[in-house]
């Protein structure tokens, strides 16, 4: 054993490092605030005086009912999202795939210029109405924020730690699963956490193509003239955006690789 | 360090055989029929200016860049036979930029090419460890850090502890301390030379740095356009011949003082301490050069100084004259090596 001579740098950055915790007491604020949002209309619609179709419209069974219709159609596109423009977005990346790369973000580009409500509208006429021309219509919309950022996370790997891992004699394969990727997380999780926002405020519009939702209600307090009902439709579907993006915060910290 | 970790300790000779590299679409090729015989166990230093190819020539070693033609050849077997990324994981990786993983520990970098490797996890353990010590870096203290935790310099040596994971034969250093301040630099080119003392790798070090080259090589190649080998030699034959007009204006001025620089005074024929100049001579401990010698002469307005070893007991004088005729010397006893 060799022990060469401690460089007096070494004194310094021996000192204990902060390890930054992930889950901060401030993550806590924002539940918080949109349970208490959701509290006070939940008593303002309890004690206001409602007509019958008010009440139908307003019963707990009726509410989750179209809650739940859009939780499905917006995890459904975010799923689908993910499983299409993050590989996309890494094949992409590839040195021989340089030529069609401005193609992949024109198409992203596309899906996401056209105004989402005549998407939606033209694959139910081309297609047919319901769920699933819902779904294509989000995952449309929100496939350029996954590909753009799954591009631009793998591309701002320094350069320089490609060329030590091939000169290390990692395959490329190992150079994408073990050093572009898990440096590209944190830059794809950003990109996700922006396309679920955007599905799920997105999805209050499927209504129109009887697709159920949120929608719904918001449409019809708006067609009946019941103030009421949209205000408090659009109350829970603002609410939910804001968790969905609450939650892909958190998801994002979680999964954030070490020492970066 | 022990032996017992090691896979294949053993250091290898290289040969280049007409090694070309053109790139498409380009009048004239990048590195140009270079043929040169790096022998096994030492520290070949290619120095050139920026762009001549120099980089070009060691990435094709590893082939990282793949030669339009030509061989290269490690202990007589042609890398183009070898699956690439084998054949780079047998041969270590140093460049400027360290290129540690920031998502992954000190411990886990220096595991990476082991665990390619499909070492046992103790085996990978024991070895993380050792080689950390070998770098000066406690193990304990710094294996389960990040590297931006780190200080440059202690980077780069983690850099060359990853380099040696595997004990692989031969070494690719691409700028190595480039990037360092030149105090830690320097720290780092000895603790370097030290460890290849005992590891006698056989190590193709890239520089644009003259002075760094005649410090690290054993032997200097000195490149010109398209990676042309103008003289191939030892450092200190290199500084008393050098081949043109070309190769002296890379040393640069004060050719001489290089020189001295390079001579050990352990080379000198030391004379008897001179009764009469009692404590008024300068004193050089017996581990520097030459180029010391004369420092402190000069330091002191003195035409001669005295030889200490490390316990300060006098072992003899070295005089101006001394200094002259070591360099006349050197001219003529320095054999050019073959090229």
């Amino acid at each position: 054993m060799t022990a060469l001579p401690q460089a007096p740098g070494q004194i310094a950055a021996a000192t204990p490092v902060r390890r930054r915790s992930r889950l901060t007491p401030g993550l806590a604020i924002r539940p918080l605030f949109l349970a208490a949002v959701i509290l006070v209309v939940w008593l303002w619609v309890h004690y206001a005086q409602q007509d019958s179709i008010e009440q139908r419209n307003l019963t707990h069974s009726a509410i989750e009912h179209r809650l739940a219709q859009h939780i499905k159609v917006s995890l459904t596109a975010t799923v689908l999202t993910i499983a299409f423009a993050v590989p996309l977005g890494i094949a992409v990346t590839r040195r021989r795939a340089r030529p069609i790369r401005p193609f992949a973000l024109l198409l992203g580009n596309l899906g996401q210029a056209i105004p989402s409500i005549g998407l939606i509208t033209l694959i139910a006429l081309w297609w047919q109405p319901g769920f699933w021309a819902a779904v294509i219509g989000l995952v449309a919309y929100s496939t350029l924020p996954v590909l753009r950022n799954t591009m631009v996370g793998i591309q701002q790997v320094d350069p320089a730690l490609i060329e030590a891992a091939r000169g290390m004699g990692l395959s490329r394969v190992a150079v994408l699963t073990r050093v572009e990727l898990p440096l590209a997380v944190p830059v794809i999780l950003a990109g996700i956490r922006t396309a679920l926002v955007l599905t799920v405020a997105t999805a209050t519009l499927v209504t129109f193509i009887s697709a159920g939702g949120l929608g719904d209600g918001l449409v019809a307090g708006i067609n009946l003239n019941r103030p009421m009902l949209s205000f408090t439709y659009g109350v829970i579907a603002a609410v939910l955006a804001l968790f969905a993006d609450w939650l892909g915060g958190v998801i994002e910290r979680l999964l954030r690789p070490q020492g970066v | 360090m022990s032996e017992s970790n090691t896979a294949n300790s053993s250091c290898a000779t290289i040969v280049l055989e007409d090694l070309t590299k053109q790139y498409p679409g380009q009048a004239v090729p990048a590195v140009d029929h270079v043929t040169m015989e790096i022998p096994a166990g030492e520290i070949v230093v290619l120095v050139g200016p920026s762009g001549c190819g120099k980089t070009t020539t060691m990435k094709m070693i590893n082939r990282l860049i793949e030669p339009t033609s030509g061989r290269v050849l490690i202990d007589g077997v042609d890398a183009m036979t070898l699956e690439p990324d084998a054949h780079r994981r047998s041969i270590g990786y140093v460049i400027q930029q360290i290129g540690l993983f920031p998502h992954m520990t000190i411990a886990d970098n220096i595991g990476l090419v082991p665990r390619m490797e499909k070492w046992s996890r103790s085996r990978i353990h024991t070895r993380v460890d050792e080689l950390l010590e070998l770098v000066g870096l406690d193990p304990a203290d710094y294996r389960n850090r990040y590297p931006r935790q780190l200080s440059g310099g202690q980077q780069q040596r983690v850099g060359v502890a990853r380099a040696l994971a595997v004990d692989p034969p031969v070494m690719l250093m691409d700028e190595p301390f480039g990037a360092t301040d030149p105090i830690t630099r320097e720290r780092l080119q000895n603790e370097f030379l030290r460890l290849q003392r005992e590891l006698r790798k056989t190590i193709v070090f890239v520089t644009h740095d003259f002075d760094e080259a005649l410090k690290m090589g054993d032997r200097i190649a000195v490149l010109r356009d398209r990676s042309e080998i103008v003289q191939y030699d030892t450092p200190r034959a290199i500084l008393a011949a050098p081949a043109d007009d070309y190769v002296a204006s890379f040393i640069g001025s004060g050719g001489q003082l290089k020189r001295l620089g390079l001579i050990p005074i352990s080379e000198a024929t030391l004379h008897p301490y001179p009764a009469q100049a009692n404590g008024s001579l300068p004193t050089v401990v017996d581990d520097r050069t030459l180029r010391d010698c004369l420092d402190a002469m000069l330091a002191a307005g003195s035409e001669s100084t005295v030889v200490i070893n490390r316990a300060g007991d006098k072992r003899g004088c070295v005089t101006l004259a001394d200094l002259m005729s070591a360099v006349g010397a050197a001219e003529s006893t320095d054999q050019p090596a073959g090229a």
